[in-house]
C-alpha cells in the first residue's frame, strides 16, 4: 500500500514537472475563472447587502402633517397597523425623535445642521413590510396612505431598489456565465494537459499494461495531477478574492458612512464560505478532466 | 497451459490474421512458431496475452477461457505471463535495475521484495554489474537480457516472445536462446514467434507452422523448412 502510494505520488510529480508550461497554463486558467466564480458570488452578496439595507430597517417613511392633530396621528397608526398581511412592523418617531434623527445625518454637515428645528422636521412613522423584495406591493401600499388625512407624504427608495435589482441582474448573468465559460476552458486544458502527460509516457503506459498494472493504478497518478492542477487553481484564485476583497473593504471604508455604499462591503465569514466553495470547484473541475481524459487516452 | 480451440481472428472482411487454429501447449514446453511475415505468428500471442480477442473460437490460458474473462481481471492474467519483444522496450530514461524493478513496482510488490528479486534475476541473465546502466549504455543484446529480466522477474508461468533475436547477430541470439532455454528448464512454458532459421534447428523444440493464418504443421523436435 505504502509502495503504491509512494509510487503514485513520485510519478504524479515527475509528470508535473516534466509538463510544466501547460501545467502552469491550466493553473492559470483555473485561477482566473475560479476567482471570477467567487467575486461574482461576493457581488451577488455585495448587492444582496445594500439592498436589506436599502429595505431593511426603515423601508418606506410616512411622514405626518405637521398641523396634524393626535387623533389624525391615532389614525394613521390604526391604518397601517390594520394591515399586517403588508406590513410587519411601524414606528412612530415623534418630532424630538425626528430632530435627533436628521442631527445623526447631518453630523457632517455644519451649515444644514443650523437650520434643523421641530418646525421643520417633521415627524413620521417608519414602516417595515412583510415582504422587502416585492417593489410593485410596497408601491401599492405607498399610493394608499398618501391618500390619508393627515399624511404629508410617503417615502419609498422604489427607483434606487430597482437600480440596484437591475445592476445584481446585469452583473449576476454576465459574470455567471463568464465565469461558466472559463471554467469549461478549465476542465479542458486540464484534459489535454493530462492527455499529453498521457502521449509523452505512452511506453511506460504499454510496458505498465503488459506487465499487469490495473487501469486504475495506471490512471491514478494522472487522475491526481489534474486534481492538483484545480486545487492549485483554487487556492490562487481564492488568495486573490481574498486580498481584492481586503482592498475593496478598506476602500469602501474611507468613504463617508452617510455615502450608501456601506452595504456593498461583505465580511461576517462570507468570504471564507466562498473560498471554500470555490476550492471544491476547483477539485471537481480538476477530477473531470483528467479522470475523462485519462479513461479516454488509456490505450495509448 | 495453453490451449486454443478453433481460434479465427480477422482484421478486416478480406484480412484474415488465423483461421480455425487449434493446439495445446503443456506446462514447461518450449514451442516455436514459425513462418513468413503475415502468417499470424504474432496475433497467436497476441491472443494468448489477450491483447486480441478471436472472432470464433476460445484460448485457455492457465485452465481459463481468456476471452470470457472480464477487462478488469485481464491484468491480473497479465502477471502469469512474461513479454519478451524484438525493440525489447526498455524505458530509457531508467536504469537497468529501474526497468526490471519497474514491473513489480506496477503491480504493488512491496520494497523488500523487489530489492530481493531484481539483483537475482539481473544475476540470472548475466547483468549482475550494470544494473546502474542505462538501455543506450548496453549492447542490443544485453538490453534483450534487460527486457527478458524484466519479463521472468515476477516467475510468470509463462513467456511469450516474439522475434527476440530478430535485431541481433548470430552469437548473441544464440546467448539469448541459452538463457530462454534455461528459463524453460524452471518449468516456464516458453512460446516463441521467429523466423530464425538457425535457431530453430539449433534447439530442436516444438514447432508449429503458420501460412497465411493456417497451422500447416505441428512437429515435435522439429527444424525450419
Amino acid at each position: 500500500m505504502i509502495s503504491r502510494l509512494r509510487y503514485t505520488l513520485r510519478e504524479m510529480w515527475a509528470s508535473l514537472s516534466r509538463n510544466l508550461t501547460l501545467t502552469v497554463a491550466a493553473v492559470i486558467t483555473s485561477m482566473v475563472s475560479l476567482f471570477l466564480f467567487g467575486i461574482t458570488l461576493l457581488i451577488q452578496q455585495a448587492f444582496d447587502n445594500q439592498l436589506s439595507q436599502w429595505t431593511g430597517g426603515v423601508q418606506m417613511v410616512v411622514y405626518v402633517n405637521h398641523d396634524a392633530q393626535p387623533e389624525a396621528v391615532a389614525t394613521i397608526k390604526e391604518a397601517l397597523e390594520s394591515r399586517p398581511e403588508l406590513i410587519k412592523n411601524v414606528e412612530y418617531c415623534a418630532v424630538d425623535c425626528s430632530l435627533a434623527q436628521a442631527k445623526k445625518l447631518f453630523a457632517a454637515d455644519p451649515e444644514s445642521l443650523k437650520f434643523l428645528s421641530e418646525e421643520n422636521v417633521p415627524s413620521y412613522f417608519a414602516v417595515e413590510p412583510v415582504d422587502k423584495n416585492q417593489i410593485q406591493q410596497l408601491l401599492s401600499i405607498r399610493d394608499s396612505f398618501t391618500k390619508l388625512p393627515g399624511v404629508y407624504k410617503v417615502a419609498f427608495p422604489s427607483d434606487q431598489i430597482a437600480v440596484l435589482g437591475k445592476l445584481k441582474s446585469f452583473f449576476g448573468v454576465r459574470t455567471y456565465v463568464m465565469s461558466g465559460v472559463l471554467l469549461f476552458a478549465s476542465i479542458l486544458l486540464i484534459w489535454n494537459t493530462i492527455r499529453t502527460a498521457m502521449f509523452a509516457r505512452r511506453r511506460e503506459i504499454e510496458v505498465m499494461k503488459l506487465v499487469g498494472a490495473t487501469n486504475w493504478f495506471i490512471r491514478l497518478p494522472f487522475m491526481l495531477e489534474g486534481l492538483l492542477q484545480g486545487l492549485a487553481g483554487a487556492v490562487f484564485g481564492s488568495a486573490l478574492l481574498l486580498l481584492g476583497n481586503a482592498d475593496w473593504t478598506s476602500g469602501v471604508r474611507k468613504f463617508p458612512t452617510n455615502a450608501g455604499l456601506g452595504g456593498f462591503v461583505v465580511t461576517d465569514g462570507y468570504p471564507i464560505k466562498v473560498v471554500f466553495f470555490m476550492v471544491l470547484l476547483g477539485a471537481f473541475v480538476g477530477a473531470v478532466g483528467s479522470a475523462t481524459a485519462a479513461s479516454r487516452f488509456l490505450d495509448v | 497451459m495453453i490451449r486454443l480451440e478453433n481460434v479465427t481472428k480477422t482484421y478486416s472482411t478480406e484480412v484474415v490474421a488465423l483461421r480455425d487454429a487449434s493446439f495445446d501447449v503443456a506446462k514447461a514446453e518450449f514451442v516455436f512458431l514459425v513462418g513468413p511475415s503475415g502468417s499470424g505468428k504474432s496475433t497467436l500471442l497476441r491472443l494468448m496475452n489477450r491483447e486480441e480477442r478471436p472472432e470464433k473460437g476460445s484460448v485457455w490460458v492457465a485452465g481459463r477461457n481468456i476471452n470470457e474473462m472480464s477487462d478488469s481481471k485481464v491484468p491480473h492474467l497479465r502477471r502469469n505471463i512474461g513479454n519478451i519483444f524484438q525493440d525489447y522496450k526498455l524505458l530509457p530514461n531508467r536504469t537497468v535495475h529501474e526497468n526490471v524493478a519497474f514491473a513489480l513496482e506496477v503491480i504493488g510488490r512491496p520494497k523488500h521484495v523487489i530489492r530481493q528479486q531484481v539483483p537475482a534475476v539481473l544475476d540470472l541473465v548475466g547483468l549482475a554489474g550494470k544494473q546502474e546502466r542505462f538501455p543506450h549504455q548496453l549492447s542490443g543484446g544485453e538490453q534483450q537480457r534487460v527486457s527478458i529480466a524484466r519479463a521472468f522477474v515476477n516467475r510468470p508461468l509463462i513467456l511469450l516472445a516474439d522475434e527476440p533475436t530478430g535485431n541481433l547477430d548470430p552469437a548473441t541470439g544464440e546467448g539469448i536462446m541459452r538463457l530462454l532455454d534455461r528459463i524453460n528448464k524452471t518449468g516456464t512454458t516458453v512460446v516463441m514467434a521467429t523466423h530464425d532459421q538457425r535457431i530453430v534447428n539449433m534447439m530442436r523444440k516444438r514447432v508449429i507452422q503458420l501460412d497465411r493464418g493456417i497451422i500447416v504443421r505441428d512437429q515435435a523436435r522439429g527444424v525450419y523448412e
